[in-house]
């Protein structure tokens, strides 16, 4: 299963889409696809100063609790409202309309611990 | 993934059909079993409006029989045992002296002497030791874990859908009976029953495990087109929550008797003398027990099993399962709490990540099937 170009992934299977210092964040199809279907997802507030790989939130589906790490850090400039009401949106699309929230970035080298596309499509096909 | 500390995971007769049907596999109870096959909901689905199919092989059978087990047996369980009729299934718990619960389970009674068992999978090697300790007198026990399968169709469908393989009559049998008869594709008569754990009427078949694979690839051969799901214990789980049954190291535990679980229905104080049975009634007559409530959280944040549960300021006791309810539209969990949080309707507060989301105590089930036409 190809990733979309254009984004850097973390191996614990979020997505980063840089748009010069600001990077959206969400989770990828293989993670969605794992948890199964999403019921809650609890994001950081708008402000907050995240630390790159930390846990910043939740995704709950229907029986299991996960938690998200953040790939990058920074402060957060906006979350996807849309998920609030309508979680299985992260399920429907993971790459798109079900982003989770987006950060400006501290220092944009910290994307160099991130991976491309190609080496993350390796970690998901050996899981 | 699939390894389990100090245990190798067994695989149940279906294993290679769960496989071929795409499931995601998890340990549970000691074998690997398919929690999905396509998501929790959809199967939830199909189980309320139409029909799921479960392989439910990892549960034990125990095979009694004798002239005495009906009375052995009413001493170590808190339900009447003897008084079954045969072709009758009973809800029991086996109990501690505490009034705790070793296992819930169901007897079936085949004939005057021959009785089978079904214990929980994550029960099943503690309950083998349980009934052989216990063993009395005229009282002969197999255990048949692994060696028999358990399949099962849930849902308001199941009788159209089973009929055509079966002779009996299925639409005549009563919930909570069962009889011994022909299956399509088995060597000889197996025992079914009007029992399930998902609040839809249903069947569960009891097979040598070399017929399994055949009964399954047959019900769904012709059904599958028509929408009968196969379904995962993720389903099953939240499917049994919202029927408000209880599940076996959740609602009632060693510690939790079934007098805490809302069972009082399934204890007969009447019988002379059972294990606990003193425990129990002081339990009974003290009234001060802290008890299973289901609850209802009025916000989007789900309740887990663990979280504590909160009447104002005081902690009131610990969520004991919890999922969203999709038959609900909402999340629900079971609840241990003190007797003065668990009037229904009472506003409770879970904390989830330290954080106290509004609940309401909500009389179980939280789903009851529409009656049948």
């Amino acid at each position: 299963m190809a990733q979309p170009a254009g984004l850097l992934y973390s191996k614990e299977h979020e997505w980063v889409k840089l748009d010069g210092d600001v990077a959206t964040v969400g989770i990828t199809d293989y993670a969605q696809a794992a948890l199964g279907d999403i019921v809650y997802v609890e994001l950081p507030r708008v402000g907050a100063t995240l630390e790159q790989f930390g846990g910043i939130g939740v995704v709950e589906s229907v029986k299991a609790v996960s938690d998200i790490f953040t790939p990058v850090g920074g402060e957060v400039t906006a979350v996807n409202d849309a998920i609030e009401a309508d979680p299985a949106l992260v399920n429907r699309d993971p790459f798109g309309g079900g982003w989770l929230f987006k950060v400006q970035l501290a220092d944009v080298s910290q994307t160099d611990a991130l991976m491309s596309p190609e080496a993350y499509d390796q970690l998901v096909s050996q899981a | 993934m699939t390894t389990e500390i100090g245990g190798t995971l067994r695989r149940t007769a279906l294993y290679d059909a769960h496989r071929a049907l795409g499931a995601r596999i998890v340990p549970f109870g000691g074998f690997e079993m398919p929690v999905q096959y396509t998501s929790i909901l959809a199967e939830h689905e199909a189980v309320r409006k139409r029909a799921g199919l479960f392989d439910l092989s990892h549960m034990a059978q125990f095979a009694l029989r004798g002239a005495g087990v009906g009375a052995w047996a009413e001493t170590l369980t808190v339900n009447n045992v003897e008084n079954m009729k045969g072709g009758q299934a009973r809800y029991n718990i086996f109990t501690n002296e505490r009034g705790g619960a070793h296992d819930d389970v169901i007897f079936y009674r085949l004939g005057d002497e021959r009785w089978l068992l079904v214990v929980n999978a994550g029960n099943a090697d503690k309950m083998w030791a349980h009934v052989s300790a216990e063993r009395a007198g005229d009282v002969e026990l197999e255990n048949l874990h692994g060696e028999r399968a358990l399949v099962a169709i849930q849902g308001p469908r199941a009788v159209e859908w089973l009929q055509p393989y079966v002779e009996a009559e299925l639409a005549a049998m009563k919930y909570y009976s069962c009889a011994e008869t022909r299956v399509k594709g088995t060597r000889a008569p197996i025992l079914i029953a009007r029992t399930g754990y998902t609040g839809e009427d249903g069947f569960e078949l009891f097979l040598p495990s070399d017929e399994a694979t055949g009964v399954w690839d047959l019900l769904l051969a012709e059904n599958r087109e028509r929408g009968l799901a196969p379904c995962g214990l993720g389903a099953r789980d939240v499917l049994r929550l919202e029927a408000g049954m209880p599940l076996y190291g959740h609602e009632m535990t060693e510690e939790i008797t079934p007098l805490q679980a809302g069972l009082a229905w399934a204890i007969k104080f009447d019988k002379p003398a059972f294990c606990g049975k003193e425990a129990l009634l002081a339990q009974r007559d003290a009234g001060d027990y802290a008890r299973i409530v289901g609850l209802t959280m009025e916000g989007r944040v789900p309740a887990r099993a663990g979280y504590p549960v909160f009447a104002g300021a005081t902690q009131a006791g610990e969520v004991r399962s919890g999922s969203f309810g999709p038959a609900v539209g909402k999340n629900i969990a079971t609840a241990l709490v003190e007797p003065l949080a668990a009037p229904d309707g009472t506003a409770l507060e879970v904390e989830v990540r330290g954080v106290r989301h509004a609940a309401v105590v909500t009389p179980l089930p939280f789903y009851r099937r529409p009656k049948a036409s």
